[in-house]
């Protein structure tokens, strides 16, 4: 149902504005009249307005959330890519690849090779627990984290597109450096690349001496240290990783990832071709002749894209809720237009008696309907785009086991707004109908007795 | 009492408004009480008992958490070595075994989630299930079905609706194509479905039958084992009488050299499905502040609309009462008791019906949030919907209502002669 509404979006917008078009051209009815009527009874028209505002502003909000979703598992993953993991597995949070079985891979046919190395990436993707002794109250005493573990740091930026933020720099190969600790000790850091969203809510769970220590209190830099695992973490660098699942992860030397979280097998292997019709046939050969190994290849744009289950759930619970809120304001603008129409009986039989017709009438009354609904909606629209831009945790996941935790961006776009609108005229419409309907029936000298 | 009759009589007198408003408040208190049900329910799951404490035992580290089975004994009575150490009262362990009903297809009508558990723990152990009383028919039908899975090790406990999903029935045979192990497959045979509720999706399996067949698959000739067979133990549960008690088996279990590679954790269930919970903190934060006070509003908005109306329909009739002698005070409580009813009738019938539509009718609320699929209306909804309903109709009306009482007897009939 709610694929069908938002696959006909375009067209339902369409028609109720042409609806509100063709009323006012049609209409013989000065529309000076209606917005005269709607003025001297500014009590109800402002109150029912303001219940569409509410209701505009709230599924603007809401849909905003399903579209950065959206946007987040669309950006991610390139065209040429493919995603192998573990046969057994339906995401890379599942697999298991054993060491002995990756080397292979670098051999498959099809891949992009320069300075005779493939574009080859191999990952170990972690789910971890961060304990976070300093939370703010009334917060979990720990967050899971999304570490990727990468044998060679500058391949995986190159076959996943990222790069870094200004004053940072990829980690060394050894993985740590050392630092002087808070007592002037010398602590031997892991070294970590992290995704621009996470350093941002890692930023939020420090401790004061922490914070009067750092080199900015909104997110994580490039020299600032965190705890995980009961090691010291040295932040060197930030992905430019905005828009993008990567953007919640973080990245350390795989060899380490594996000692300190006890995970020594491959989780994920990413192997770029020169494009998608490559891509999938290197994907066919994996599939089908490939037995070196019990793997699985998946496009990897298939496979960010298959993680939309999430967001399919939370866009028909935003609909049904929407639905629900919208049939309450039909109510109440139904309210305000049978209160006009019965005030107004005596002018409606001026009118029958000056020789407008039933159907004039009609669309006099609809029209001030959706004049409600059209300030109404405006005003919701523009209160719900206040959060374009806001950053929100959710996850993405495909409905069967795994998925990823994401910091996403609310993205209000012409899509998000065209629903609002279509839902605030749809309510104007349907709740305008009736009392129209009942003003049309009037006798004119009854109505003027 | 002839107030009260006074507002009755107002309410009848406009039907038609005070239809449209009581289905305005009606579908208004649904949103909200749907919103506040779920809300409840994930506040009662992170909330820390004090009492018969379900602790969770998994991988310090990683999620999905792995342990060797080996750790299962050892764990199961709390790291306990020393006479002194405390034990806990009862123990579970849980191995995640995924498959399909079809080789080489997973999806909804084929995928199963099965825990290989020790089968009378289910009684003992599962939330929701623990509780249900001795005589009642879904216990009954239980102890049934966890006896047939004493003396048939091929026996699948399951869900209604994963059931359903997969077109079997109670009595059926299946084959079960790994998907988490590949090549571990696994034959069952149904003997009972798990009473409506949380476990509508889940299946379990005998844990001794699936670690034969663990083991069956490792010596079979040719097969290089899963990395990940050696580590198919995901959570032990335990039960301790207090938080004292907890206390003292975390630290044993933190304090046993048998748990080094892995590490392993212990935390109360409350305390862990808050973490997990944490992932989808800004939607639940959404929910709690942002809808649910849009829905408060809107239904203030239009409660306050219709009384408005009302009221400026009604200012001769104010003016008239006045003159017979009604002070602002009754006016004021004549309009705030027409809306307060309405508000009050309206959120109760509401509240009711959504009780019998989602729970009877529908089978829950589907909202999958982590690991909790459906929601259902607690008995208690039925008080919110009233309280919902009377607030809201006493705030949407009190602006209405103080403009009642403020009407001017000599300025309205100045306007009528």
């Amino acid at each position: 149902m709610t694929d069908i509404f938002l696959r006909n979006l375009g067209w339902i917008t369409a028609v109720l504005v042409l609806t509100t078009v063709g009323l006012l051209l049609l209409a013989r009815i000065p529309l000076r009249y209606n917005i005269r009527n709607l003025r001297v009874r500014w009590i109800p028209t402002t109150l029912t307005a303001l219940a569409f505002t509410a209701v505009i502003a709230l599924l603007t909000v809401m849909l905003a959330f399903v579209s950065g979703m959206v946007r987040l598992t669309q950006m991610t993953g390139h065209p040429g890519n493919v995603l192998i993991i573990d046969e057994s597995s339906n995401d890379e949070a599942f697999s298991n690849i054993a060491a002995s079985d990756v080397g292979d891979l670098v051999n498959l046919p099809g891949l992009v090779r320069e300075g005779g190395r493939s574009w080859v990436s191999m990952e170990t993707y972690l789910v971890v627990n961060q304990l976070l002794p300093h939370a703010r109250a009334g917060r979990p005493n720990r967050r899971f984290l999304q570490i990727r573990g990468v044998d060679d740091v500058r391949m995986t930026a190159l076959v996943h597109e990222l790069g870094l933020q200004p004053g940072g720099d990829w980690f060394s190969s050894a993985g740590v450096r050392e630092i002087v600790g808070p007592n002037g000790q010398t602590i031997t850091a892991i070294e970590a690349v992290l995704g621009e969203g996470i350093a941002r809510e890692m930023a939020r769970d420090r401790s004061p001496e922490e914070l009067a220590q750092a080199k900015s209190p909104e997110t994580l830099l490039p020299g600032d240290i965190f705890f995980l695992g009961d090691r010291t973490w040295y932040v060197c660098g930030l992905l430019q990783s905005a828009g993008t699942t990567f953007d919640s992860e973080v990245w350390v030397k795989r060899s380490l990832a594996a000692s300190i979280f006890g995970k020594n097998t491959y989780t994920t292997v990413v192997a770029r071709t020169p494009d998608a019709k490559t891509a999938k046939q290197l994907c066919d050969y994996i599939n089908t002749q490939y037995k070196k190994a019990a793997v699985r290849a998946l496009l990897e744009k298939e496979y960010f894209t298959s993680l939309q289950e999430t967001n399919q759930q939370l866009l028909v619970a935003i609909s049904f809720v929407a639905v629900i809120l919208a049939v309450g304001g039909v109510f109440g603008v139904m309210n305000t237009m049978f209160a006009a129409v019965s005030q107004r009986t005596a002018d409606i039989g001026v009118l029958r008696l000056l020789g407008f017709s039933r159907w004039q009438i009609l669309g006099s009354f609809l029209l001030e309907s959706l004049l409600i609904a059209l300030v109404g909606g405006v005003l919701g629209c523009a209160l719900g785009s206040l959060s374009h831009g806001w950053t929100a945790n959710s996850i993405v996941s495909s409905g069967q086991g795994g998925g990823k935790f994401v910091v996403l961006r609310l993205v209000v776009d012409a899509g998000t707004l065209a629903a609002g609108m279509t839902l605030a005229l749809a309510m104007g419409a349907v709740g305008g109908l009736a009392p129209a309907w009942r003003a049309t029936r009037l006798r004119p000298l009854e109505a003027l007795t | 009492m002839k107030l009260f009759l006074l507002v009755l009589k107002n309410i009848r007198r406009n039907l038609l408004r005070s239809v449209l408003t009581g289905l305005g408040t009606m579908v208004l208190v649904v949103v909200v009480i749907m919103v506040w049900s779920i809300l409840w329910f994930l506040d009662e799951q992170t909330k820390e008992k004090t009492s018969n404490i379900k602790a969770i035992v998994t991988e310090r580290w990683q999620m999905p958490s792995r342990m060797p089975l080996s750790y299962a004994p050892e764990l199961r009575a709390g790291a306990a070595r020393k006479p002194e150490h405390v034990r806990p009262l009862d123990s579970m362990t849980w191995q995640f075994y995924v498959g399909s009903t079809e080789p080489n297809r997973f999806g909804r009508e084929t995928a199963l989630f099965i825990v290989g558990t020790q089968p009378e723990k289910v009684l003992t152990m599962f939330d929701d299930l623990d509780t249900l009383p001795p005589d009642s028919p879904d216990r009954q039908r239980l102890e049934k079905a966890i006896q047939a899975m004493k003396t048939n090790r091929q026996a699948l406990l399951i869900g209604r609706e994963r059931m359903e999903a997969i077109n079997k029935r109670v009595g059926e045979r299946l084959k079960v194509y790994g998907m988490s192990l590949r090549g571990v497959d696994l034959e069952f045979e149904i003997v009972g479905v798990f009473p409506e509720g949380r476990w509508n999706n889940l299946a379990v399996m005998d844990w001794e039958y699936y670690n034969a067949a663990i083991d069956a698959y490792k010596r079979r000739p040719g097969v290089r084992p899963h990395p990940m067979t050696e580590r198919s133990l995901s959570i032990v549960w335990l039960k301790t009488p207090d938080t004292r008690s907890f206390t003292a088996v975390a630290s044993q279990i933190a304090a046993s050299p048998s748990f080094t590679n892995p590490q392993v954790k212990t935390e109360t269930l409350a305390s862990g499905t808050a973490a997990f919970l944490e992932a989808f903190r800004d939607l639940i934060w959404g929910m709690r502040y942002f809808l649910m006070p849009a829905a408060v509003v809107t239904l203030c908005l239009v409660i306050a609309n219709a009384i408005s109306l009302s009221v400026r329909e009604r200012r001769k009739e104010f003016a008239v009462l006045k003159v017979l002698g009604f002070r602002p005070a009754h006016i004021l409580g004549l309009v705030l008791g027409e809306a307060i009813l309405l508000g009050v009738v309206s959120g109760l019938l509401s509240a009711a019906g959504v009780f019998v539509l989602i729970n009877v009718v529908f089978g829950g609320l589907k909202f999958p949030i982590g690991f909790f699929g459906t929601f259902y209306i607690p008995v208690r909804a039925i008080w919110w919907g009233l309280g919902v309903g009377a607030a809201t109709a006493l705030i949407g009306s009190l602006a209405p209502a103080w403009i009642a009482c403020r009407v001017r007897v000599a300025e309205i009939f100045a306007r009528v002669g």
